[in-house]
């Protein structure tokens, strides 16, 4: 039996070709707890969501140079929640002038067969680390302020230690392509959080 | 002198300023008083030697207040002359005092001259009398002089006392700005961008997701006129608005016979509520307030538009301008207005269908308020936030789509199903039938007078649900005809009522339907009280039947009917009531009373006499009696012969 044709179009439309904005920043320990209230008193009136997560890295080594990388992650608050599945592409080489980190995203919800799948089709997990802090929202956008934790025996998700002194501040948020008035919202928003954060566009190439 | 020692340093410090007078027993120094200025001016002047005279090079002024006593002395002094440069402030006071002496030796001889009245003597001097009386004008003037000047002194103290208490209060006024603004920003969420004050006055961070920016600006309010008095209600502080929230708004829903003409939509005439100004709430509160009301009322009216031209129901609404018309019910509309008047020019727009005010169903404007707060607080609750954080914001059930491979019914299950507009309606259809129903069971009570029909209405009621007992009775029978008790449950729309003897009937939103079953109810029901009336007054029940059919048809309902026999066998009463045809009544006599009774040759024996014979028809409409339960007692105890 053949197998039926497969179109080779991509899909586009509806939810797939989402844009996630990012901003970023840092903030030592000492400072977190002005920085929360301060992000109390600017966000949308809930109560503190605070999340702990196990994040895994896996690559899949082609032939060609760049590894694909897709990112799982599950929550150890919420155990019966499902996996999440993230793919960042690279960051939109734009103009200069525009304010935040734009990439492609893809995000997709799994069972709880997420590693073993990914395992089977290739992939190899290249690190792993644990996420624990408080997350806020104002309207579309979303701030996480993480503490990153290294895993130090695989698997081992109680045994962690910290990797830094600080904590993590990443503004976000997911758009459909082209909007570029989300950046100008999030810029002010970041404007508001000065001095305490100073939130800017990390280019991850130039990390490495 | 100086020795070659290094420089002590020496501090001088003044002496005690005061003498101690007397220490006291217990440690207490009392110090003499210090010397008042007089006393001190004393002290100074005994050190002066008034012996040396002054020198002669002094000012000119002294010179000439000498001259006249110090020429025949001129000589005598030469030699005198010492001039003493330590006393030379003094000398003054010194030449004051002398020529002082002199003048008053001078008088000591001439007053001791004249004594003897030998060389001198006294002699009055003559005082012109026109001169002694002032005329009263003059002292009149004078006074009023004098008192006027007094009276300036005081005004112009008072004026400044005024001034100075006037610009107390303006500084007050001025500095108020800044309290305003702390008490604007206790209320109202405020940033500064730049040099200007930008607030927030959307419900965007209370969960609104209304694509309004809501900003209003703080701007000082400086048009101030110091010369003129300061109005009561002056704020130094202002709020300027967006000009699209200006003015009030409030949405109105009304329900409406269905008006013929199509072309009457969208004019609804603004009818301007004025705001209830709270004492002691300034105006930028109000201004703030009403400006958020319309907001909110933008939308209120935004939401439910959006969902009459998306959701497909039956009969489709009819969005126009301000105006969303739908049909609840068959002849009837519904329709949800947006009202907003700026409050500038007055609309004297008169519109052409006068609805009164009491048209407005208050109600479900609350309502539909509170259905968009719970809408934003869902946007709210913890339930979207993800958990791992990367996830994006969703519904915690709706994350489990993927991984459980939800069909699409259980997706749509999960989804919100009924918008703001569907469940307005519902609300609406609720209330008109409620409204309905209590109006066709007061004008049943009102027209019919027997049997008596009551409503108990349940106080608690859910919006799309109440419920109402109605009982039918007999005055002045309660206690023994009580079989008639409905239980009314009203819901969207249908009806559903319970009877007491177990069966339920859910009737339609028709208006004929209730009142149809109400009205069988009835007849039934004097029926019923024949039969527990027979058993109290010791009447045996022979046959009873709720449908008889037999008779005419009736269009309402069955008739019901029933045979009842007396104690003693004799009599027995025949009933039957339809709603219709209303009640027959047949009493059947013994064969003995009979008048024509057909002598027939089978029946021969004396006791077939006593059994019951013929019908006859009892006419009702004579019978004493005020209702239809009485006149039958009546007629059991007239066919009950005393033993």
């Amino acid at each position: 039996m053949e197998a039926p044709p497969v179109s080779v179009m991509p899909v586009t439309g509806g939810a797939i070709n989402m844009m996630e904005y990012l901003l970023q920043g840092s903030v030592l320990d000492q400072s977190l707890e002005s920085l929360l209230h301060r992000l109390r008193g600017l966000c949308d009136n809930m109560e503190p969501e605070s999340f702990a997560d196990h994040e895994l890295v896996y690559l899949l080594k082609g032939q060609q140079g760049n590894p694909f990388l897709l990112r799982a992650r599950r929550s150890l608050l919420h155990p019966p929640a499902p996996w999440h599945l993230r793919y960042l592409g690279q960051p939109e080489v734009g103009d200069k002038s525009r304010l935040a980190l734009v990439r492609n995203c893809v995000d997709v919800s799994a069972s709880h067969s997420l590693p073993e799948v990914l395992n089977e089709m290739g992939f190899r997990m290249d690190h792993e680390f644990v996420a624990k802090g408080q997350m806020f929202r104002k309207g579309a956008m979303k701030v996480v302020v993480s503490k990153l934790s290294r895993v130090l025996v695989p698997g081992n998700t109680e045994n962690t230690e910290p990797l830094s002194l600080s904590y993590l501040v990443e503004l976000s948020v997911l758009a459909p392509a082209g909007q570029d008035t989300v950046s100008e919202d999030m810029r002010s928003f970041a404007e508001q959080l000065k001095p305490l954060v100073h939130l800017e566009k990390i280019d991850p190439k130039r990390l490495m | 002198m100086m020795s070659g020692a290094p420089a002590v340093r020496v501090s001088i410090e003044s002496s005690c300023e005061r003498q101690v007078q007397e220490v006291s027993l217990d440690g207490l120094e009392t110090y003499a008083p210090p010397l008042s200025m007089s006393q001190n001016l004393a002290k100074l002047a005994q050190r002066i030697d008034f012996g040396q005279s002054s020198d002669e090079d002094e000012d000119g002024l002294e010179r000439d207040s000498r001259e006249q006593w110090s020429k025949p002395e001129a000589e005598e002094d030469e030699g005198m002359v010492k001039f003493q440069p330590s006393l030379w402030p003094w000398d003054s006071v010194r030449n004051n005092l002398r020529s002082a002496l002199t003048e008053m030796c001078v008088l000591h001889d001439v007053l001791s001259v004249l004594k003897d009245k030998k060389y001198m003597a006294l002699d009055p001097v003559s005082q012109d009398p026109s001169v002694g009386k002032t005329p009263q004008v003059f002292q009149l003037l004078s006074k009023k002089k004098s008192l006027a000047t007094a009276a300036q002194l005081l005004l112009r103290g008072a004026e400044k006392l005024t001034k100075s208490v006037v610009e107390n209060q303006e500084q007050r006024r001025q500095r108020d700005f800044n309290s305003e603004l702390l008490r604007l920003r206790s209320q109202w969420k405020l940033r500064k961008v730049g040099d200007k004050i930008l607030g927030d006055l959307s419900y965007r961070s209370a969960g609104s997701l209304f694509p309004h920016h809501g900003t209003f600006e703080v701007i000082k309010n400086t048009d101030l006129d110091l010369d003129k008095k300061i109005p009561d209600d002056y704020c130094p502080l202002n709020v300027q608005i967006p000009s699209e929230l200006e003015g009030s708004a409030y949405i109105k829903v009304s329900i409406q016979k269905q008006s013929p003409d199509i072309g009457d939509l969208g004019t609804v005439n603004l009818f301007r509520r004025q705001a209830k100004a709270k004492p002691g709430s300034q105006m930028w509160h109000l201004k703030l307030e009403a400006a958020q009301n319309v907001l909110l009322c933008k939308e209120i009216f935004a939401q439910l538009s959006r969902e009459a031209v998306q959701i497909k129901s039956q009969i489709p609404h009819i969005v126009v301008k301000n105006q969303i018309i739908s049909q609840p019910f068959p002849g009837l509309q519904l329709s949800i207005s947006l009202c907003h008047s700026t409050g500038e020019k007055k609309n004297q727009r008169a519109s052409p269908d006068k609805s009164k005010p009491d048209d407005h169903l208050y109600v479900l404007e609350h309502n539909l308020h509170q259905l968009i707060r719970e809408f934003h607080k869902q946007t709210l609750s913890s339930v979207v936030m993800p958990h791992p954080a990367s996830a994006p914001f969703s519904h915690k059930r709706m994350r489990m789509a993927g991984p459980m491979a939800y069909d699409k019914t259980e997706i749509s299950a999960l989804q919100q199903s009924e918008g703001l507009l569907e469940k307005i309606i519902k609300q609406a259809k609720h209330i008109f039938l409620r409204s309905r129903t209590a109006r066709t069971i007061d004008s049943l009570a009102s027209r019919i007078e027997d049997p008596q029909i009551q409503a108990h209405w349940s106080n608690i009621n859910d919006v799309y649900e109440s419920s109402v007992k109605v009982l039918i009775t007999s005055q002045g029978y309660e206690q023994i005809c009580k079989s008639i008790q409905l239980q009314l449950n009203i819901g969207v729309e249908q009806i559903r009522v319970v009877h007491r003897d177990g069966r339920v009937i859910t009737l339609s939103h028709q208006e004929q339907e209730l009142q149809d079953f109400l009205l069988s109810q009835m007849s039934q029901h004097q029926v019923h009280a024949v039969q527990q009336l027979a058993k109290v007054m010791g009447w045996h029940v022979l046959s009873f039947s709720n449908h008889v059919g037999l008779g005419p048809i009736e269009s309402i309902g069955n008739a019901s009917a029933i045979t009842v026999a007396s104690p003693n066998g004799e009599y027995a009463i025949s009933v039957r009531n339809g709603p219709e045809s209303g009640c027959k009544v047949l009493v059947q006599f013994p064969r003995s009373q009979a008048k024509e009774l057909p002598k027939s040759d089978v029946v021969q024996d004396a006791k077939w006499t006593h059994l019951r014979g013929p019908y006859k028809e009892v006419h009702w409409g004579r019978m004493e009696g005020r209702n239809f339960v009485y006149k039958m007692e009546l007629l059991m105890a007239a066919l009950t012969p005393c033993p």
